[in-house]
């Protein structure tokens, strides 16, 4: 038996009109996502809306006034920026659970300098960032040379931190004396704006510029992708968790200063207890826009959940202190919850589309 | 006549309008090794998973097992119906031994208050094993074992207990990763099985096995059957255009081999690490030396030590300048290239773009003032594409959505960017299909014409003996062999100089 003739097609087949007998397959497939999955990347900006507008309807009086919208603003920043300081790492896929304790060390240091020195208070600042940046690199010798897992490593640091304040505090309200001046810089209003809004909006955006357009962020995000792939591309992924958890130090010091300069004084209430918070904007927010740690999302993933307690409040009294912890708590799980639904979504949705773009590509030629 | 084991008629499956598959016919005989083969994109993957009740048929499939009509789409009748998968990735815990891998998928044998008979286990373990035609110590961890006794391993967990008969088992490319000596002993556990009675669905792109071993073939192209042939009456290049649809033009080799004379780029001195003894090498200018041999022979880690990955003693130099160990960043920068092996875990960058994933580790070029120009960015990936011939929907398209074939040539385009001096390739194209990998021949041959010199390491000896200036043979970390072109070098000859040397 030859060989051709065995293998020839079969007629019952009918392959031979067979891309004849398709051109209306032959239009390149189309890529869309699921609409739910494009809702869900602006769930933060609806749910903000949603509060201002709910809330503004129930309390008018109370909620739609610029006094509460600029509260509610300044009083987030701080937790907005020790916000910042945990998504630096974060896109490198180490998770830095220090950044609370470590605001708490930058405001007790700051506070004792001020207390029990006369040096500028300008110059502590800034020693204050270098001192935190160094905590924060010696988080990454733990995690690098060790080879600690990030979140015990710095959890581990956060204790140590914890000690170090209670230490230098005495178990105590330290209160910095600082100047009036100083105190000016955390409480001014410019233009209608609380200062410190300006403060927060100049981090992000550089924080922003740094992940999103120069080839640090770029590298960042790669290490966070597939740490053993970035390396062979030649990325120096220890160089950039070192650089991730300095910067991730300086970010949560800077937090630490913008408190002082608008409360003053030091209490043991004011580190750690911003962690969660924190960490719940950064993970809600990586669930908006581009779906991986952004700062634009966790800002706006942090002040809806800000103005959603501030109604809360504002509208049920004095009774709903413990509304704040249920809320963000809630809000976590939820977001994250949806998150990992949505990127399953999007793999079943890419598979099919790696299948249809396969088919096309392969009947191109054929054609 | 008896029932055929497994028959399924005009199966059709269209996603979101794209026919997939169309109207496909499938008869699988009692005691039979039917193979399935075609291109990625021709549908094999999407008639499995119907199969195994992952994907729902369009409405008017029928399929039947022994008689009994099979609902397909159904997970659960094609496991009552004695279908069973042993996928491409095996599903095994390496850190588990025989005996816990053997029983994650079925209860263990108990006693009061809940312990574990262990020894009546092993025994139950044992048989198992002995069904594939196993026979070791069922308490090793299965990361022991090489891959053909891995293959084994996730064969004898998938079929069902001898008590409900004879077993349809669908193998989704066993010998992807396998070396030439191992696939022989799978192949050896496949026909033990048809012997036994069990009914068997091969799914492989290595046609030389299919043809081996397969009593029938059903050919896929573009979600249509093509043909289905008996196993003895198709040749290599006969059931190779079936395939493809028309005769793909495969130059048979290069001319001739790069002149002796040509300056040595890349220099390997007494490397040596984990299985490589010792190895000393010279590439040349141009030239493209294969590296080959079984699994343990050291070929399987020279790729990485020398690409920095794994550490290593002895010396890589390249135009004379000798590269740190153990810091790809250094080979990098020496003008040292190389495309990883294993694509998933150390090539590809799964959450971000084609973009970023060609960029990736040099955006020197592209950075304006601190920041990057993402146009100028996209010119050159743009460039990219059109040059290898990579199918995207566009630089920003996510690079998971490209096949497997697409991916590489996207890592291959990461390297040649550098315009490096040496370029060392770890099995570019483990498995990807035909059309890729020529697509990936070619583009390596062509980077050669500019003085390239290549190191490529591999588990395919079609592959090195078309491309390849010569071939050295691996065997117990150092090199037994040499093969040269314009001499012996074939397929066979590497084939049989794995095996010998490893005898030897």
């Amino acid at each position: 038996m030859s060989t051709q003739a065995s293998v020839r097609p079969k007629a019952d087949g009918g392959d031979s009109d067979d891309s004849a007998g398709r051109t209306g397959a032959q239009s390149a497939p189309q890529f869309r996502q699921p609409i739910s999955a494009v809702l869900g990347r602006y769930s933060a900006l609806f749910l903000l809306a949603f509060f201002v507008i709910v809330f503004g309807a129930l309390k008018p009086d109370l909620f739609l006034t610029a006094s509460t919208f600029r509260i509610t603003f300044s009083e987030g920043v701080v937790t907005a920026v020790v916000a910042l300081a945990f998504l630096v790492p974060l896109a490198a896929g180490t998770y830095d659970l220090s950044v609370g304790a470590m605001m708490g060390t930058s405001l007790v240091i700051m506070n004792w300098f001020g207390a029990n020195t006369d040096i500028p208070i300008g110059l502590v600042a800034v020693g204050t960032v270098v001192l935190c940046s160094l905590i924060g690199l010696v988080s990454g010798i733990i995690i690098v040379k060790f080879r600690v897992n990030s979140l015990i490593a710095t959890l581990g640091v956060s204790q140590v931190l914890s000690a170090v304040t209670l230490k230098v505090s005495n178990n105590r309200q330290i209160t910095g004396a600082f100047s009036d001046r100083f105190g000016e810089l955390g409480g001014k209003i410019v233009f209608g704006v609380p200062i410190v809004v300006l403060y927060l909006l100049v981090l992000a955006t550089v924080i922003w510029f740094v992940l999103e357009h120069t080839p640090v962020g770029r590298y960042l995000f790669a290490v966070g992708s597939n740490p053993e792939a970035a390396r062979l591309a030649g990325l120096s992924t220890t160089r950039l968790t070192y650089g991730s958890l300095a910067a991730s130090g300086g970010i949560a010091a800077i937090a630490g200063i913008i408190y002082a300069m608008r409360v003053g004084a030091y209490s043991e209430q004011a580190g750690p207890g911003l962690l969660f918070p924190a960490l719940a904007a950064v993970f809600f927010g990586a669930s908006q826009f581009s779906g991986r740690p952004n700062v634009w999302g966790t800002l706006i993933a942090y002040f809806a959940l800000a103005f959603g307690v501030k109604g809360l409040q504002l509208s049920f009294g004095p009774g709903t202190f413990w509304i704040q912890p249920l809320f963000q708590g809630a809000a976590l799980l939820v977001a994250v919850g949806l998150a990992s639904r949505q990127i399953s979504q999007t793999r079943r949705s890419r598979r099919t589309q790696a299948a249809a773009a396969a088919a096309y590509a392969t009947r191109q030629p054929a054609s | 006549m008896n029932e055929p084991a497994l028959e399924i008629r005009n199966l059709s499956k269209t996603f979101s309008g794209q026919v997939v598959l169309d109207g496909v016919d499938l008869v699988l005989g009692e005691a039979e090794v039917h193979a399935l083969v075609g291109q990625n994109g021709s549908g094999k993957s999407t008639l499995i998973k119907v199969l195994a009740g992952y994907h729902q048929p369009d409405p008017g499939a029928s399929a039947s097992v022994a008689g009994q009509p099979l609902q397909l789409g159904s997970a659960s009748a094609a496991h009552d119906c004695g279908i069973r998968f042993v996928h491409q990735d095996l599903g095994l815990v390496l850190e588990l031994s025989i005996v816990e891998n053997l029983m994650l998928t079925r209860p263990y044998p108990r006693a009061f208050p809940g312990r574990i008979r262990w020894r009546e286990a092993r025994l139950l373990a044992g048989q198992m094993l002995a069904r594939v035609g196993l026979e070791t110590d069922v308490r090793r961890p299965v990361g022991e074992l090489g891959l053909a006794d891995r293959t084994g391993v996730a064969i004898a967990r998938a079929l069902p207990d001898p008590a409900l008969g004879r077993a349809v088992l669908v193998l989704d490319e066993p010998t992807a990763s396998l070396p030439a000596d191992e696939v022989e002993r799978l192949l050896a556990t496949i026909r033990r099985l048809r012997a036994a009675g069990n009914s068997i669905l091969l799914v492989s792109h290595h046609l030389e096995e299919v043809l081996d071993v397969a009593d029938q073939i059903t050919v896929l192209r573009d979600g249509r059957r093509v043909v289905c042939t008996a196993g003895a009456g198709v040749d290599h290049d006969g059931l190779t255009r079936l395939i493809v649809g028309h005769d793909l033009a495969i130059s048979t080799g290069r001319a001739e081999a790069v002149a002796s004379t040509e300056a040595g780029v890349l220099h390997l001195e007494g490397v040596a690490g984990a299985t490589v003894r010792s190895i000393s090498v010279t590439v040349r200018r141009g030239e493209i030396v294969g590296i080959a041999g079984l699994t343990g022979s050291g070929r399987e880690a020279l790729g990485a030590m020398v690409s920095g990955r794994l550490p290593r003693t002895g010396d890589v130099l390249v135009d004379g300048a000798a590269v740190a160990p153990a810091a790809p960043s250094a080979a990098l920068a020496a003008g040292l290239a190389f495309v990883p092996g294993e694509r998933a875990r150390y090539g590809t960058f799964a959450s971000m773009t084609v973009r970023h994933n060609v960029t990736m580790g040099s955006l020197r070029r592209h950075v304006r003032r601190g920041r990057i120009d993402a146009r100028s960015e996209r010119r050159e990936v743009q460039e990219w594409i059109e040059e290898l011939g990579i199918v995207t929907r566009g630089a920003d398209a996510a690079i998971t959505s490209l096949s497997g074939g697409n991916q590489q040539k996207v890592l291959v385009a990461r390297a040649l960017r550098l315009e490096p001096k040496a370029l060392v390739l770890d099995d570019p194209t483990a498995g990807i299909d035909i059309k890729a990998r020529e697509a990936v021949h070619q583009i390596i041959e062509r980077s050669t014409e500019s003085g390239l010199a290549v190191l490529l390491v591999s588990t395919d000896s079609d592959e090195l003996a078309r491309l390849c200036d010569r071939v050295l043979v691996m065997s117990h970390g150092r090199v037994a062999r040499e093969i040269r072109r314009g001499s012996d070098l074939s397929p066979e000859a590497i084939d049989l100089a794995q095996v010998a040397a490893t005898a030897a």
